[in-house]
């Protein structure tokens, strides 16, 4: 498939929740390593990140977020037909969150949900597939939930967060155009490798197995993740695939408001940015606030750095979401009233 | 061709070692300081955005010194 077009499809707003909690990646560590994260902070570009209490799940941040979305656009539950959560924090491994959020959230019976197991990439392919839904008829007011809960105290990257996507049939829309790829020769370069079938949990998964550089030892129950590869695949894959994107899309880049791409780390999104040769200005960022969210890093970036630009007058975006798979994908939307509450905690 | 003094010069800026470095193409990579996770990634976007090439985590376990990281760079 790769690329594709929707029609009649509106993107009515968006609605994003972090945890209250703020970790320092300069202060919240041993103070053994703490001379190494200067050097750390200034190249990953990652400074505070945000971390949910123990009890704390990623559906519940996306409650909030999407009981705000509902509040803000005035939309009646009965009127919600579908319901997809992309997330790879699940609050059980079976069953689906989105269906337990269709009765948290008080939608009608009557609504399709369920869950699509993307990470990085998750926005523009979960746009995708609720949108398909709206433009094949059927569905007329749908809601897409993103994000994940992926913070660990030490590990500097990830970051938590829960958001919501309204998306609404609209004979008189714009088009949406999306370029959507996987590659699964890659499935290890980011990795939960125990706990599935493969592997299930074992009683030799309960001690911890490496000691990193940093002296913290790591289990095998944790998401490993090969950085080289993932910066190579990131680097190589995304530039080319977001010229394709425009070229299909017939769109200029100077005609492009804003790039929004995951925010993986400094490193990768400043070599992306630099060899598409795109201005800062143009590029937003919430690395250094808000760190890698997974897939709620798009709306994060949104929300927190554009939500007033986004909420007036017509903004083209081009979206770019890469990672966990491999799987990379894009979007062209152009937005036009939609509705942006500011940045919600809780 | 590029020079490899110069080479040296961007590849110690890449790696951003908080304390000073000097380094020839002799120098092995062990011995750096710092030669950890990250700055193998910034060698691998140094080679990306600086030269155009290309380069691999597996093409960087088999450079022993500095010199055979620059030797990666190809023709």
């Amino acid at each position: 498939m790769s690329l594709s077009t929707l029609s009649h499809v509106r993107f009515a707003g968006m609605a994003t929740c972090v945890p209250r909690r703020i970790i320092s990646n300069l202060e919240d560590c041993r103070p053994q390593i703490r001379g190494d994260r200067a050097r750390l902070v200034r190249n990953i570009g990652i400074e505070f990140r945000r971390l949910c209490p123990e009890w704390q799940c990623f559906s519940d941040l996306a409650l909030v977020a999407a009981e705000a979305l509902l509040e803000k656009l005035q939309w009646r539950r009965e009127d919600v037909d579908a319901l997809i959560v992309v997330t790879q924090s699940p609050d059980y491994l079976i069953p689906a969150t989105a269906i337990i959020l269709q009765d948290r959230l008080g939608l009608s019976q009557a609504t399709v949900a369920f869950d699509v197991n993307l990470g990085c990439s998750g926005y523009p392919f979960g746009i995708n597939i609720l949108g398909s839904m709206i433009a094949a008829g059927g569905v007329r007011k749908g809601l897409l939930l993103v994000g994940d809960r992926c913070a660990r105290l030490e590990d500097p990257i990830f970051s938590d967060a829960g958001t919501a996507t309204a998306l609404e049939f609209d004979a008189a829309a714009p088009p949406m155009y999306f370029d959507l790829n996987s590659d699964g020769s890659g499935y290890r370069a980011i990795i939960l490798p125990i706990g599935g079938h493969r592997e299930p949990v074992g009683v030799q998964h309960l001690l911890p197995w490496r000691e990193d550089e940093n002296d913290h030892w790591h289990y095998k129950t944790e998401l490993q993740l090969d950085g080289p590869a993932v910066l190579s695949f990131s680097t190589q894959r995304v530039p080319p695939a977001v010229e394709k994107l425009l070229a299909y899309a017939n769109v200029a880049k100077e005609d492009v408001d804003y790039f929004i791409f995951h925010q993986a780390n400094r490193m990768i999104n400043e070599t992306i940015r630099k060899k598409l040769g795109l201005p800062e200005a143009r590029v937003p960022s919430t690395l250094r606030d808000f760190g890698n969210t997974s897939g709620a890093s798009l709306p994060v970036t949104m929300t927190a750095r554009i939500h007033a630009e986004l909420a007036e007058g017509k903004k083209r975006l081009l979206l770019s979401g890469f990672g966990i798979g491999l799987s990379w994908g894009g979007a062209i939307l152009e937005l036009e009233g939609a509705a942006f509450p500011a940045l919600i905690e809780a | 061709m590029v020079a490899v003094d110069r080479f040296i010069e961007n590849f110690l800026d890449a790696c951003d070692f908080e304390e000073p470095v000097e380094a020839t193409a002799d120098t092995e990579l062990q011995s750096l300081p710092q030669w950890d996770s990250l700055a193998k990634l910034a060698v691998i976007v140094l080679f990306d955005t600086e030269y155009g090439k290309a380069i691999t985590g597996e093409d960087l376990k088999t450079a022993v010194t500095v010199g055979d990281v620059f030797r990666l760079l190809g023709d």
